[in-house]
C-alpha cells in the first residue's frame, strides 16, 4: 500500500458466484501485475462470498484484547480472482467500521509514538501442496510436513527495521549527532528515508509458531490495501508459479484472514476463513473444488450427543464448556474454518496434523503433544472406533459450530 | 532450562537510589532509536507505584498450576510516561525553558515518597529492576512465533529481532514488565545481561558503574562465584516475586538495616524495624524470614568475633571481588559452535528449515 486512498466511487457491481465459496477466476490478456484496487478489470471479476470466523482454538493471553473479541461474530468477506499467463491477482474485500493504524516512528518527538495501537490487515495463505484435497495444511499457517506461502499486509505507520546494512550511525538519537541547522535537517532526511512505510511481508509456516519471514528476495509479491466506503479492499499479485506453491493446476486452495486494530487484532487474534477454492478457467483438480464445496450431511443431535459424550471432557463446545481452556483446541468455530477432510483425519488419527500454535511451556500440566525425536504426537487418543454413522452425525455436528454474521 | 545460568545478586542495605546504574544502562543501550522511553534498568522507591506504574497489578507469570497468566499491555503515556526534553538550542535567544511535552506521568514519579507517617514510621527502600532472565520466563511461554530464546551457555533470555512480529503478547507474559515494544522498528526488547560485555569477561554496564556496589554477578553453577555462595550456600539472596512461578534469576538480598519506629513523642521505639516484614514476604517470598535471620546472626558473629564469611562476601573489599566472569568460556563455546563471538543466533531456526536461505544479521566486527 502506498497511499491510504477513500474512495470515492462505490466498489464495482458485485457477482456473486453461484457457488458458495468457489472463487471462479478470471483470464484476462491485460498484465495482472500492473492491477490496483481501482483497475476496472475488477468489475469483470467474479466476487464469492467468503465467511470470516473469530479465531477461538487458541486463547491469547492478552486481558484486554480478549475482552475486547469476547463476543466476535463472522464477517462476510468477498474474493475474486483475475489471470494472465504467468501471474494472478486476487482481490478480498472486507468489513471493518473504522481504519485502525498501528501508529509509526516520529523521529522528533514521541508525542505521536504509541505503544499499543494495532493496524487493521489482512493475509492470504496458500498450501505448497494440495494434490490430497482432504489433507491440506491446518488452516492455522500450516502443518509438520505441510508448508504454507503466507502473504501479509498490515496498515502500519513508517517503522524502521533493523536491516543488517551496517547503517547504525543513522539509529542514534539526532541530539547525539554531531549536525546542526541544515546538517541536522537532511540528517533527519536521511533517516526518514531508511523507514518503511509499506508493510508487507511473505512468509513460509509449517505451523503457527515455525512462521518465518521470506528475506532472501525468493517470493514475488505485492499487496495493495485501500479503504473502501465500509470496509477494506486489499490486493494481492504473486507468480501462478514459484519456489513456494504451484497454483496453475485447474484449482487451487486458498485461506484469508483479517485483522481488526480497534478489537487489537494481531496473530491469533483474527477473523479467519476455511480452505476454499479457486477455480482456474483450464480444467483440472475438480476433486479439490467438489470436496471443499461438500458439506457433510448427517444427524446433527445424534453428532452432538456423541460429542458431549466422546469431545467434551477435554475440548470446550458452546454449550459445553467445563473441560479447562488449556485442555485441548476450542471448538466454537470449528466448523467455520475446518474442512471437513481436516475434521475427520484429526478424529481418526489425532497426530496428522497436531495444532502447532500451542506453547507446552505455557501450561504445562495441559500439553496438547508430546515430543517424539522432534515429532509431535498428540495427546488426543484416536478415534477410528467410532462406527460409520456417529463419525458422519459428528462431523455434521461440528460443522454447524461457528459464530453468526 | 539452559546449561548454564548466569546470575545477578543485588544487596538492598547497600542500595543508595542514585540511579548511576540506570544512567550507565541508558547511555549503553536505551538513548536511541525508538528506546527512549524504555530503562531496561530502573530503580524505583518500594512501596511506590514502580516502572511501568503498578506493574505488580498487571498479570503475566504462572499460576500455580502452571498456566501462564494473561496481563495488560502497558500504556505510554499513562504508564510508562512519555519522555521529555528541553528547548536547550534557544536558551541562549531567551526563550524560557519548557519541555517539548507536557510531563504527566515518568519513572521515579514518586520517587523517596514510601508509605507511613513521618517520622514516626514512614519508610522506603530502593528497589532496582533489571530482566530477570528467568528459568521459565513468562515472556517466552507468551510469545506466538518462538521469537525468544534462552541462550543455552549462560541462560541469557534474547529476541530474536529476525523472527519477532511485534505482538507485544510477550508483555503481557512478563509479570515484571521487563520486555518492551519498540515503536521504531515494530519488535520488542529488553535487557541482554550486556552479553556483548560479559562474553569479553566484562560485567554488565548498570553492575560495573554501580556507586553503591550492590551488585555481585556470576554464573550460579560455579561454587566458587560469589552469585552461588549468596543464593545457594548462605541462601541470603531471593528471587522477586517467586509466587509469578518464572523462577528468576535475579536475587536480592532483602534490606535488613532500617532505622528504629518513634512514638508519638519522638521517642525511639528499641527492636522496633520500619521495613515491615510482611511487605518483603510479598516481595521475596517466606524464606524471606530465614535469610533475615542468618543476616543479622552474621552481623552479630562479625561484632562479636571479628569473622564472618558471608560479611567478607557483602562486603567485597574489591569492586573486583563482586564479578566472576570467564570469557574463555564464551571462546570455548563460540568455537566448538563454529560461530564467531558476538553473533547470538537462535540455533532453532537458523539452518533455513523452512526458507531456502535466511538472512541474518552480521557480527559488528
Amino acid at each position: 500500500m502506498n497511499t491510504l486512498v477513500k474512495s470515492i466511487t462505490a466498489i464495482s457491481a458485485v457477482t456473486a458466484s453461484l457457488m458458495a465459496s468457489n472463487v471462479e477466476a478470471v483470464k484476462v490478456s491485460d498484465d495482472v501485475t500492473k492491477l490496483n484496487p481501482k483497475s476496472a478489470i475488477w468489475s469483470n471479476a467474479k466476487f464469492a462470498d467468503v465467511m470470516l470466523y473469530p479465531q477461538t482454538t487458541m486463547k491469547m493471553n492478552d486481558k484486554k484484547a480478549n475482552a475486547k473479541n469476547a463476543n466476535n461474530k463472522a464477517k462476510k468477506a468477498q474474493v475474486a480472482a483475475v489471470y494472465d499467463s504467468k501471474n494472478i491477482t486476487l482481490m478480498v474485500k472486507w468489513p471493518d467500521a473504522t481504519i485502525n493504524k498501528q501508529e509509526g516512528f516520529n523521529s522528533k518527538s514521541y508525542d505521536m509514538t504509541k505503544t499499543d495501537t494495532y493496524g487493521d490487515g489482512f493475509a492470504v495463505q496458500f498450501a505448497s501442496h494440495f494434490e490430497d484435497a482432504t489433507k491440506l495444511p491446518y488452516v492455522g499457517m500450516g502443518s509438520d510436513g505441510r508448508e504454507v506461502v503466507v502473504y501479509l499486509q498490515k496498515y502500519v505507520g513508517r517503522i524502521f527495521e533493523p536491516n543488517g546494512n551496517g547503517d547504525v550511525e543513522m539509529q542514534v538519537n539526532r541530539k547525539q549527532t554531531n549536525y546542526f541547522n541544515d546538517q541536522l535537517v537532511a540528517y533527519d532526511e536521511r533517516v526518514n528515508q531508511l523507514g518503511h512505510k509499506d508493510y508487507q511481508r511473505a512468509f513460509v509456516s509449517a505451523g503457527v509458531r515455525s512462521m518465518t519471514e521470506i528475506k532472501d528476495q525468493t517470493a514475488e509479491y505485492n499487496m495493495r490495501l485501500m479503504y473502501g466506503t465500509d470496509g477494506w479492499i486489499g490486493t494481492i499479485t504473486r507468480p501462478l508459479t514459484d519456489a513456494y506453491t504451484d497454483l496453475n493446476k485447474g484449482a487451487f486452495p486458498m485461506v484469508i484472514a483479517a485483522w481488526d486494530g480497534s478489537k487489537m487484532n494481531r496473530d491469533g487474534l483474527k477473523s479467519l476463513s476455511s480452505w476454499f477454492s479457486v477455480d482456474l478457467e483450464e480444467s483440472g483438480n475438480e476433486s479439490l473444488v467438489s470436496e471443499l464445496n461438500s458439506s457433510p450431511k448427517g444427524d446433527i443431535a445424534n453428532g452432538k450427543q456423541v460429542a458431549a459424550d466422546n469431545c467434551a471432557a477435554c475440548h470446550q463446545f458452546p454449550e459445553n464448556d467445563f473441560a479447562p481452556y488449556t485442555m485441548a483446541p476450542g471448538m466454537f468455530n470449528i466448523g467455520g474454518y475446518a474442512t471437513t477432510g481436516y475434521l475427520k483425519e484429526s478424529i481418526i488419527d489425532p497426530n496428522a496434523v497436531v495444532v502447532p500454535g500451542y506453547n507446552r511451556n505455557a501450561h504445562r500440566n495441559t500439553p496438547w503433544y508430546e515430543l517424539d525425536n522432534g515429532k509431535r504426537i498428540s495427546t488426543m487418543p484416536a478415534f477410528d472406533w467410532l462406527d460409520e454413522q456417529s463419525m458422519t452425525d459428528l462431523i455434521a455436528y461440528l460443522k454447524t459450530l461457528k459464530a453468526g454474521e | 532450562m539452559s546449561k548454564r545460568q548466569l546470575s545477578m545478586v543485588m544487596d538492598l542495605n547497600k542500595c543508595i537510589g542514585c540511579q548511576t546504574c540506570t544512567v550507565a544502562c541508558k547511555t549503553q543501550w536505551t538513548n536511541r532509536n525508538g528506546r527512549e522511553y524504555m530503562y531496561w534498568n530502573n530503580v524505583e522507591t518500594y512501596p511506590g507505584t514502580g516502572y511501568p506504574k503498578n506493574w505488580m497489578e498487571l498479570g503475566g507469570g504462572f499460576d500455580e498450576a502452571g498456566d501462564l497468566q494473561p496481563g495488560v499491555i502497558p500504556n505510554l503515556e499513562a504508564d510508562y510516561g512519555v519522555p521529555w526534553d528541553y528547548n536547550y538550542d534557544n536558551l541562549a535567544a531567551g526563550e524560557i525553558m519548557t519541555p517539548n511535552v507536557e510531563p504527566t506521568w515518568g519513572p521515579n514519579w514518586d520517587e523517596d515518597a514510601g508509605a507511613g507517617v513521618f517520622p514516626q514510621d514512614n519508610y522506603f527502600f530502593y528497589l532496582p529492576r533489571i530482566c530477570n532472565h528467568c528459568t521459565n520466563p513468562g515472556c517466552l511461554s507468551a510469545c506466538p512465533r518462538d521469537a525468544i530464546f534462552k541462550r543455552d551457555e549462560d541462560g541469557v533470555v534474547l529476541v530474536d529481532l529476525d523472527r519477532c512480529q511485534g505482538y507485544r503478547y510477550c508483555i503481557a507474559g512478563c509479570p515484571y514488565k521487563k520486555i518492551y515494544f519498540n515503536p521504531k522498528i515494530s519488535k520488542s526488547e529488553k535487557c541482554i545481561l550486556c552479553f556483548p560485555r560479559i562474553e569479553q569477561g566484562l560485567p554488565p554496564a548498570c553492575a560495573q558503574q554501580c556507586v553503591g556496589r550492590i551488585r555481585f554477578v556470576g554464573f550460579l553453577d560455579d561454587e566458587e562465584s560469589q552469585v552461588h555462595k549468596l543464593v545457594h550456600k548462605h541462601k541470603v539472596a531471593l528471587g522477586l516475586r517467586p509466587d509469578y512461578g518464572t523462577q528468576p534469576n535475579v536475587y536480592y538480598i532483602p534490606p535488613t538495616e532500617a532505622p528504629p519506629k518513634f512514638d508519638a513523642e519522638g521517642r525511639i521505639i528499641e527492636g522496633s524495624n520500619r521495613v515491615p516484614v510482611e511487605e518483603l514476604e510479598k516481595l521475596f517470598g517466606p524464606s524471606v524470614h530465614d535469610a533475615i535471620k542468618t543476616l543479622k546472626a552474621a552481623m552479630k558473629e562479625r561484632k562479636e568475633t571479628g569473622k564472618s564469611e558471608l560479611m567478607d562476601l557483602l562486603i567485597s573489599y574489591q569492586h573486583s571481588e563482586m564479578f566472576r566472569l570467564d570469557n574463555n568460556y564464551y571462546h570455548e563455546v563460540a568455537k566448538e559452535k563454529g560461530e564467531h563471538l558476538l553473533a547470538p543466533v537462535d540455533e532453532r531456526y537458523v539452518k533455513g528449515k523452512y526458507t531456502s536461505k535466511l538472512t541474518h544479521f552480521k557480527a559488528a566486527h
